[in-house]
Order: C-alpha cells, then structure tokens, then sequence
C-alpha cells in the first residue's frame, strides 16, 4: 500500500447497456468509453439514468441487455464484490458509512487488516491516516463516523474509495457537501491519480466543476446517451446544457400571474423550526408561483415539512389568508388549511405504490367522502378520481390500476392529482420533475403554470435551475437553514442563474 | 485495554451500578442474600440464561430475530438425552450430536429468511413448530431420563467456589465478545446490522451474514440446550418454553438495539444478572413468581424506550418516522 | 384497493404497457393465480383425501368439530391480521384474549352482571389492551415486535397476579350450551360469530373510509401522513380492533371450555400464535402491512384446521401435528416468494 506505486488505469467500455424497472426504462442502449487515465464526466438531469449506470458498474445492479468490458474483457458482476475485485471503487450519492464503526474501521471495511485473526485497529488507523491526509481531513481515525459532520463524511467516503486504490475510481456527486476549499483539495488528489494512470469517472450536477475537472464528457438524456465520450475541449457551457436538456436554456415567457393585492396566500414572518430554520420570512401569493432554489441539505423540503406540519415551528409566525394559524400536524394542514405538498420522494412518500391509481388520488378525501357507517364504495371513490385522470392526462388502463405500475411522470400526476382532489389553495411541489422524461417534464411544467392561473399559490422547490427560472415568478434563495435571498424573476437565465449563485457562495 | 475501555462506557457503567445497587439493597434488606447458596443460584442461572441470551443477541446485531431459538434448544437438549438413553451413545458423541443438530437448525433459519427474503420472525415461528412438534412427537412430552453421570455432575459439580457451568460458560461469553468485537466475520456482521446495503457496497455478502448469524445463534441454543439437560438431570421437552422473554429481554437491558448493528456483551450479561437478580429477589421476599413476568415485560419496555432515546441523541432518527 | 376477495396484491401485476386484451380475462387469470384459488383447490383436495383414507374424517361429530374450531381459530386469524394491517403484529394477542376473557368471567361470576354487559366489558378491554400497545409502538415509534413482547409478559403477569390464576367455572347455562348447539347436526354457531365478524371486516376494509386510511396508513405510513391521514391513530385503532376482536375469540374459546381457564392459550398466551399467523399468511395478508384478504384468512383457517384434523383421524400423534403445521406455514411462505420472484423477474426489476 504505498501512494507511489504507478497503477494502470482501466479502460472501460459499456456497450448497448439497457436497464428497466417497473414502469420505467432507465437506461436504453447507453455507451461510455472511458479511457485509462481518463477524467470523464458523466452528465445528464436528475433521473436521466446516471446513478442507474453507475450502480450497474458497480455491481449493484445487473444490466438487462449489453455488455460492460474492462481492457477489452467482457465482466459481468453479480454482487459489489465482483466489482470491487475487479479494482472498481466508487463513492455513491448515498450516505454508504457505518455510524457506529470508527473511520479507520469504515475505510479499511472491504479488506480490513489483521493479527492474528483479529480486527489490527493500529495498522488499521496507520493506513487509514494517509488518505485522509491527503484530503486534508484532521480526523482521528478512531473516532466514530456518527460523529462527524456532513462535508467530513463525505471526505471519509471518499478516502474510503481511494484506500482501494482501485484502477476506475467512480465518483457519484462527490463534492456536494463540500466547501470550494475541499473540493479544491479533492481535485488535486484526482488530477494527480489520474497522472499516474487511474481511470476516473465524475458526476457532478456543477458543471463548473465539470469544465475544471474533465476532459471528457457523456451524457446521457432519459436513459439514452445524448452524447458519447466526447473531448471537452472546444464545448462550451451552453453546448452541455443543450444536450443534457435537449434544448436551449431559454426563458420561458410565462407572465407573472400574481395577485399581489390582498393577503398573501401564505406567509411566513421570521419562522424558526425544529429542524433549525430561523428567521424565515417569506411571502406565496394566490396565482403566483414562488420558487424555492438551494443546494441539497440546505433546508429546502424541511421548510416545506415544516410548513404542512410534519415539524414543529418554535419561532415567529405563519399566517394563512392573513390570519395567523397554528398548525397541529399535517392531517390539519392538509384537512384545515388546504395546504398540499408533493414531496420529492414521490416513492417512499408521495404514492401508495402498491394501491390503485383510485385509492391514491382519493386517499386526501375519503374522510369528506363517507356516508353512514363511514361508507364509501369504489364508485365514489372513482368518481372523485377519474376527472382528474382526464384532466391531467393520466395514461393508466383503469382506475384500479396499481399505482406502482404506472410510468415515472404518470405516477407524479397522480401525486399532483390527489391535491386537486383534496382542493389545495396552497400547494407545495418539491421537485417536480424528477426522474421523469422529457415530455411528461413539459407537461408537469404547463400544469404547474396551469394551478397558479387558476387560482392555487404554488412554491415550486428545485434544485434544476433552468427549470426554476423558468417557472417561478419570484425566487426565494435557502442556504444553511436561513433564506438569504427573494427576488422577482425576470425569466433571464443569465441574469437569474448569477443572482442565486452570488446568493449561495457570495 | 480495549475491552476494559469499551466494559466502561456509559450504558454499561449504569447497568452495572445497578446490580450493585440492587444487589447491595437485597442483601440488606435480606442478609440471607449473601449467604454462598444463594450466589450459587445465581450463578448457575446466570451461565444457561447467558448463553441463549447471546444466541438472541447475534441475531439481533443483524437486524432479525429467533424465535425458535427455545425450540432449537429443546430438540438438542431431547437429541442429546435421547441419543444416550436409547442409542446408548457416548456423552461426547451425544454433545457433538446435539451441536451439529443445533448448528443444522439455525443453518436452516438463516438459510431460509436469505432465501425467501421474508422476516426472520415468519420464519422461525414456522421452526418454531416444526422443531417443538419434533422434540414432542419424539419424547411424545415424557422426559429422558438416561442422562449420563458425567453430564448430571457436571450440572451440580462446584470448583472450587464456582459451579462448574459457569466455567463453561465464560469462555463462550468470552469468545462471543471477541468474535462481535475483533474478529472479521463478526465485524462484518455487524457493520451489516448497522446498514445492509452500505456493508454490501463493501463487499460483504448478505448471504454469507444471514446465514452466519442464525447458524451461531443455533450453536449457542444448542449449548444451553444440554446445559439445560446437566441442570434438570433429565432431557425435558420442556426445556426452552420461558427463554424467549429472557433471551431479548437481556440483549436489550444490556444496549442492544432491535434494528441491527449493534450488541453489547459485557451489557447483556449485566442485563442477565439484573435479570437474575429480580428473579431471586422477588423468590426471597416471597412474592408471586408471575411478579418476574410483569418486571421483565416493564424492564424490556423501559430498556428499549432508553436505548431509542439514546439513538435520536446520536441523530440517528430520521425526522417522519413512524413505528 | 387490495381488499376484494381476489386480494392478489402480493404479486405484482404485469407493468404497464402490458395490456391485457379484456378486463374480464385479467380477473380470472388474476384469480386462477391467487392465494384463494390455490387454498380452494388444497381444501377439496385434502378433503377428498382424508375422506378416503381417515376413517371418521367425514363424520358429522366430526364436521360438526371443524367447523368449531374454524369458528374460533378464524377469529383468532381475523383479530391478527387487522394488526398486520400496519406492518407490525401482536404477540399478545392469546394474553390479551386470556384477560379479556377473564374480565367476563368475572364481571358474569362476581360482578354479576348479565351476559350482554358482560360480553360489552370483556370486548372493551381486549380493545383497551389493544390501544395500549398501538399508543406505546406509535408513541415511542418502537417495533411492534418488541413492544407486545413485553406487554404480552406484563398483561398476561398482571391477571394471573389479580385473578390466583384461579378461571371461572361457573359460567351461565345460555353459554355453555350454545358452545354446544349443533345445526343441522354439524355447524357450530361459532363458526356463525366467526363468519359475522369475518363480514364486519369485509365491509370496513372494502367499503368504509375508516378501513381504506387504515390500509393506506399501514402501506406507506409516510405518504399517508403526507397526505393527511392520522396515521398515528389509525394505528392505534388497528392495534385496538386486533384487540376487540382476540376478546372476542377468548369468548369463543371459553365457550367451548365451558369455562374461563387462565391457562387456554397456553403460558402467556403463546400458544395462539400460530394459528393466529396461519390464517392470514395463508391468505395472502402480507406482513408488510397495507394489505388484507379477510375471504383468504377464512379459507386459510378452514385449509389449517382440515389438515390438523385429518392428521388427528389419521392418528398422527398430536404433536406432529404442530411440525406439520410449521410445514405448511413455511410451504406456504416459500410458495408465495417462489412466485412472486417468477413475477419480478419477468417485470424487471432489481
């Protein structure tokens, strides 16, 4: 184990690699080369198939058709191990740690060193102290990983990918929780390994980052491959934009829609949460749509939680209609004060995958519903139901179809549709297109516009700037818990984009 | 150094002023409590209790649970007296007889929850019958009775002040404890209880833990399977019917936390002697023994609220958890 | 909602994209494969063997015996499976039924209260016990699992404490013998109580507002919540039916005794346990919560108790019968994955 034996990079190749879940198709005939020595970025809008292909180069996944080569060398891995014997090492968009287990122990976990039989944790911290010196990380390596703060996890994680010394080093969004000093400190590290040969591949949604770090670029578009390992060199920002988003990235001339007479549909005025906002003051008018933009863990859809009750407000003042309310849980919320929330996990929280399309969008209002004994049949049911599966174009066979079957934009109408059953006047969409394709993307975008026209107060979260420029009509700023920015969009991307970022890293 | 370190962390700390306390406040109360007799009790109690209470405890650093761990002990210990009885077969022979049927069963657990990717509780209440209806159809509920010698003394031998089961049964606990704490496959268990899929990322196999964890977990019911025949002097089918509120009950005192990942020995035996010491103390002030059964089911509930407390304050409790 | 008698809701459907060609055909097909088809075609099968082979089996004492046992074995059934509903369990369900029954006892010999008040009583605190434990998993967001393992040891502890573990012998005349009324010479009325609240059950699950937020609240509690469902008290209702109705069966099985005895269920009331998971697994409840089959837990028991007694005419030995029984709950488990890993692998998915 020593930082300067010279490795050889891998070159991989995927081949016609195609992937599919239930209802949607991952990836479709996708191909990468990446060569030995490579920094290559792997690019594309949430869900358009990056993680999918990266689980599948890493074991986590098997592919359905074609083909992955290393060297030229057909492999087909069964399990993460296969992938890691193979000298793959990856860092994941999830959180891959144990808690409870010290640093050394998490990063030595895949081959930890013994003496005599037993766990060495001496030569465990000893190798161990050298990667995270190289990330700059100042952590004793006994210390538990539950310990740690979010960037020093990330960093660990890292170091733990790196402690393989594997020959493809994957990295999946990396740099998400770190500062600009971090990030600076890990490219370093990258760009050296890369001189002595390893193979890297980086995705990153910076593409900042991108332009620094790679030379080479894929990206792929609702699971197809937009383009293939093409040099960096001679692209500009916009060409990448375009091909991730298949189309300029240009304002949408949707006019503000805002009544700003009157009350504010909702307004907060300096709330502090539980989960640790402060001093949030902010203002969502009927027939606007406010827009909530921050990176991941800045707060975003904890604010939103906070607001339909899933978390207590300890500070300041919410006031629905201009009437200051208290709200006690979210049955309240949803059943009181017609506020909805579409959250952004619309799997693990928006649908009942396994319940009817009828049941999910009618599941807001079967208490509205019942009759005598709490009666409430099927055709009520779907009579509630289907004129919001006309209305918002939801392609299902039948109202009883299972909800999981459906495609990923269809199942994120039904979690639009289940509040326009429940007659929302507040509604709170937390990203809203991901994971879906391009045509339903549209389609979501019209209907939001749509439900700010006809009379609800929309807070649009995204993390998908382009998209937010374009749908918003004001755009409130999240940063560490704390909004530090609202201002009136203008619909100028330009313009928009450097007010959020000069928000964020200003 | 390590093992002292980690014997004197806080939740262990507090477990064991407790039996102090509790064995101090009993002894004044009842001088009697201290009389070698009554340590005895105690003790030989404590050597079976903690040996199935570890045979739960592996299962739940995983995640899972045993159900039929109490019939697993049953079959060896009716296997065990059985095999001497009828079959005439030496004690050694019989002891390896019972390991072996013990490790099967438990083989059978971990091999059947991997394969069917169902919960272990499904699976071994379905054992749990199957072995239980086994030892009975066999015995038909009558006792063995042809139970080595060498077995009976071992069950009521003494050396010196120690009764011989607990020297049995220390360097289990022993070896249990450097098995979760130092050795790789025990580490790996753990870091699978604590989170399966990064552990998989690792590249440890969820087969190879599954199956590991329940296959000890029946090799340690085995054990106190026969301990349990050299107490009773005979092989009872009856033998594991009240393990199961004992068997969490002590893994959980001790720290353990039900979802995986995380399983203090030097807690559960503390969890065992606290335990034990309800148990004696509610025999010498002579209450109702079904006093024992109300005490554990409060302990449990009070133990595993504790532990909960103690997660969230890691932050290890997600913010819309519900059950 | 998953809750018609064609409950095929443990297997995925074929994906979207797929169409059949005719609504109709899917049902049948649906139904040819589900847990309900397969447990009629395993009755009349056994049926017909053990009518061949056990002598005795098709006698009307005997009959007249199944149909008690299902009667209450059903109910036992019924009363774990609105708990599954939430994707946990009640492992105090026999303690739970044991004190309720107790409470009847009591209030009948010692209170002296009629038997309709009596019954109200005992019903209550099944329910009671229930919502304790469904207040403490919502409360302290424990696993089930854990906390009915001590309240089972707790319930159980405290009536034996309270009662000498001393039963009631001396229940009135109506309800002895109508433990012993024999319709058309072989039905049980229990079997009756049980088909009544087996219908109950249908109708909340199928058709109530109430039952469709429990169902929905027990698949995805998060979503539910997100969607406004009280899904904390739902849970507690679901523990709290489960509990209502294990009061019921106690009933039924003290009926049968012709007395109250502490020790039916054996100790703690663990004794229940199987055929309380027997039933609804059999039927296609899943333990993942948010899915019942209240006709498939009918015909789940009915399949259990034919086989127990069938083994019994065919003088197994009543203790392997339990193993066989074990056999059965892990054939079933197994079949059920083996299928719906067939149906995975052909959608697709991870």
């Amino acid at each position: 184990m020593s930082a300067t034996t010279t490795k050889s990079g891998l070159l991989v190749e995927v081949r016609d690699v195609s992937k599919a879940f239930v209802g949607v198709q991952a990836l479709d005939k996708v191909n990468l080369t990446v060569g030995a020595g490579q920094i290559h970025a792997l690019l594309g809008e949430n869900g358009a198939g990056k993680s999918t292909l990266i689980k599948i180069l890493t074991g986590v996944h098997q592919p359905d058709s074609g083909t992955v080569l290393l060297d030229g060398v057909e492999k087909s891995f069964r399990t993460p191990r296969d992938a890691i014997a193979a000298g793959i090492g990856a860092v994941h968009q999830e959180r891959n740690l144990i808690t409870r287990f010290s640093v050394a122990e998490n990063i030595t976990l895949e081959d930890p060193p013994t003496r005599f039989g037993m766990f060495d944790e001496a030569a465990a911290v000893a190798a161990t102290r050298r990667w995270l010196e190289l990330l700059h990380l100042d952590t004793d390596p006994r210390t538990p990983v539950s310990r740690l703060s979010v960037a020093q996890v990330q960093l660990v994680e890292i170091a733990k990918a790196l402690s393989l010394e594997s020959r493809f080093l994957l990295l999946d969004e990396p740099t998400s929780s770190l500062t600009p000093h971090e990030t600076g400190t890990l490219f370093a590290v990258l760009r050296r390994l890369a001189a002595e040969g390893v193979t890297i591949l980086f995705v990153s949604h910076k593409l900042e980052e991108v332009f620094d770090l790679c030379t080479h670029v894929t990206v792929l578009r609702d699971g197809r491959n937009a383009c293939e390992s093409r040099p960096l060199t001679g692209m500009t920002r916009a060409d990448v934009v375009r091909l991730m988003i298949g189309r300029d990235e240009r304002a949408f001339a949707a006019p503000s829609m805002g009544l700003r007479s009157g009350p504010p549909a909702l307004e907060l005025r300096g709330v502090a949460t539980s989960l640790g906002h402060r001093d949030i003051s902010l203002q969502a008018h009927t027939g606007e749509i406010l827009g909530l933009y921050g990176l991941v863990g800045a707060g975003r859809s904890e604010l939103a939680r906070s607001i339909i009750g899933a978390a207590r407000i300890t500070g300041g003042e919410m006031l629905i209609g201009g009437k200051p309310v208290t709200i006690k849980n979210v049955a309240d919320a949803v059943r009181n004060h017609g506020i909805g929330y579409v959250s952004e996990d619309r799997k693990a929280e928006g649908l009942i995958l396994q319940h009817d399309v009828a049941g999910n969008i009618a599941a807001t209002v079967w208490h509205r519903l019942q009759r005598l004994l709490g009666f409430v049949s099927d055709g009520m049911q779907n009579r509630t139901a289907s004129p919001f599966v006309a209305s918002l174009d939801i392609r299902t066979p039948s109202m009883a179809q299972l909800v999981g079957n459906l495609s990923g934009g269809n199942q994120q109408k039904v979690s639009v549709a289940k509040w326009l059953a429940a007659g929302s006047k507040i509604l709170i969409v937390d990203e809203p297109t991901v994971g879906i394709d391009i045509r339903s993307k549209a389609y979501l975008h019209d209907l939001i516009l749509t439900l700010a026209r006809e009379g609800a107060a929309v807070i649009v979260i995204s993390s998908d700037m382009p998209e937010l420029v374009m749908l918003a009509d004001r755009i409130a700023v999240v940063k560490g818990f704390r909004l530090v920015d609202t201002f009136d969009n203008s619909r100028e991307y330009a313009a928009a984009s450097q007010r959020i970022m000069r928000a964020i890293h200003g | 150094m390590n093992l002292i370190r980690n014997a004197l962390r806080a939740d262990s700390l507090g477990l064991l002023l407790v039996v102090l306390i509790g064995g101090a406040a009993l002894s004044l109360a009842r001088p009697e409590f201290l009389t070698a007799y009554n340590i005895d009790v105690i003790l030989v109690g404590f050597s079976l209790t903690v040996i199935y209470a570890l045979g739960q405890g592996v299962i739940i650093a995983i995640g899972h649970m045993n159900l039929a761990l109490g019939a697993t002990g049953c079959l060896v210990a009716v296997a065990f007296g059985g095999s001497m009885q009828v079959w005439g077969l030496p004690v050694w022979a019989a002891m390896l007889f019972g390991l072996l049927i013990g490790t099967f069963c438990g083989f059978l657990n971990g091999w059947l929850t991997h394969k069917s990717g169902l919960t272990s509780f499904i699976i071994t209440l379905a054992t749990l019958s199957i072995f239980k209806g086994i030892s009975l159809g066999i015995t038909q509920a009558q006792p063995f009775y042809g139970v080595a010698d060498s077995v009976k003394a071992f069950g009521s031998d003494r050396w010196g002040p120690l009764p011989e089961t607990l020297l049995v049964a220390l360097p289990i606990v022993i070896g249990v404890a450097l098995f979760l704490g130092k050795m790789i496959p025990g580490r790996q268990m753990l870091a699978f209880g604590g989170n399966p899929n990064a552990a998989e990322l690792s590249g440890i196999s969820r087969a190879r833990m599954v199956i590991l964890a329940h296959t000890l977990s029946g090799l340690l019911a085995a054990i106190a399977g026969m301990m349990s025949v050299a107490r009773l002097q005979l092989a009872s089918p009856a033998i594991g019917d009240e393990w199961l509120i004992a068997s969490f009950a002590a893994p959980v005192i001790g720290g353990a936390v039900l979802s995986g990942g995380h399983l203090s020995v030097v807690g559960t035996c503390l969890g065992v002697l606290i335990v034990s010491l309800i148990n004696q103390a509610l025999v010498m002030l002579a209450v109702d023994p079904f006093y024992v059964q109300v005490m554990l089911g409060a302990l449990i509930l009070g133990a595993v609220g504790l532990n909960r407390l103690r997660e969230s304050r890691l932050g290890n409790a997600p913010v819309l958890r519900l059950s | 909602m998953n809750v018609t008698a064609l409950s095929t809701s443990s297997r995925p459907s074929p994906p979207a994209g797929e169409r059949e060609p005719a609504a109709k055909n899917r049902a049948l097909s649906g139904f040819l494969g589900s847990n309900i088809f397969g447990l009629i075609i395993a009755i009349a099968v056994f049926v017909l063997l053990f009518g061949l082979f056990a002598n005795g089996f098709l006698s009307k004492v005997n009959i007249y015996s199944i149909s008690r046992s299902i009667g209450i074995n059903g109910v036992i059934g019924l009363a774990m499976m609105t708990v599954l509903v939430t994707g946990g369990l009640n492992l105090g369900l026999g303690a739970i039924a044991v004190c309720s029954a107790m409470v009847v006892g009591w209030s009948l010999q010692n209170l002296g209260l009629g038997i309709a008040p009596s019954l109200m009583i005992g019903v209550l605190a099944g329910a009671a016990l229930g919502a304790v434990n469904g207040l403490i998993v919502v409360t302290t967001r424990l696993h089930s699992f854990v906390v009915t393992l001590a309240t089972m040891s707790i319930f159980f502890g405290t009536m034996i404490l309270l009662s000498g573990a001393q039963g009631f012998n001396a229940l009135p005349r109506v309800m002895t013998t109508f433990g012993r009324i024999r319709m058309y010479g072989v039905v049980s009325p229990l079997l009756l109580i049980m088909l009544l609240v087996a219908a109950i059950l249908y109708y909340i699950y199928r058709y109530t507002a109430f039952g469709r937020e429990m169902l929905a609240a027990g698949a995805n509690p998060f979503a539910a919540k997100l969607s406004g469902l009280p899904v904390e008290r739902l849970f507690v209702w679901c523990h709290a039916l489960c509990g209502a109705i294990g009061a019921i069966a106690g009933v039924m099985a003290s009926v049968r005794n012709g007395a109250v005895v502490p020790s039916m269920a054996g100790p703690l009331g663990a004794d229940w346990l199987l055929p309380a998971f027997l039933a609804p697994v059999l039927g296609g409840t899943l333990l993942t919560g948010g899915s019942v089959s209240v006709i498939g837990a009918i015909l789940g028991t009915i399949f259990v108790e034919i086989i127990t007694s069938g083994l019994y005419m065919l003088q197994i030995g009543e203790f392997w019968i339990q193993t066989a029984l074990g056999l059965v709950l892990l054939g079933a488990i197994l079949l059920e994955r083996g299928r719906a890993a067939m149906a995975l692998q052909r959608s697709t998915r991870r």
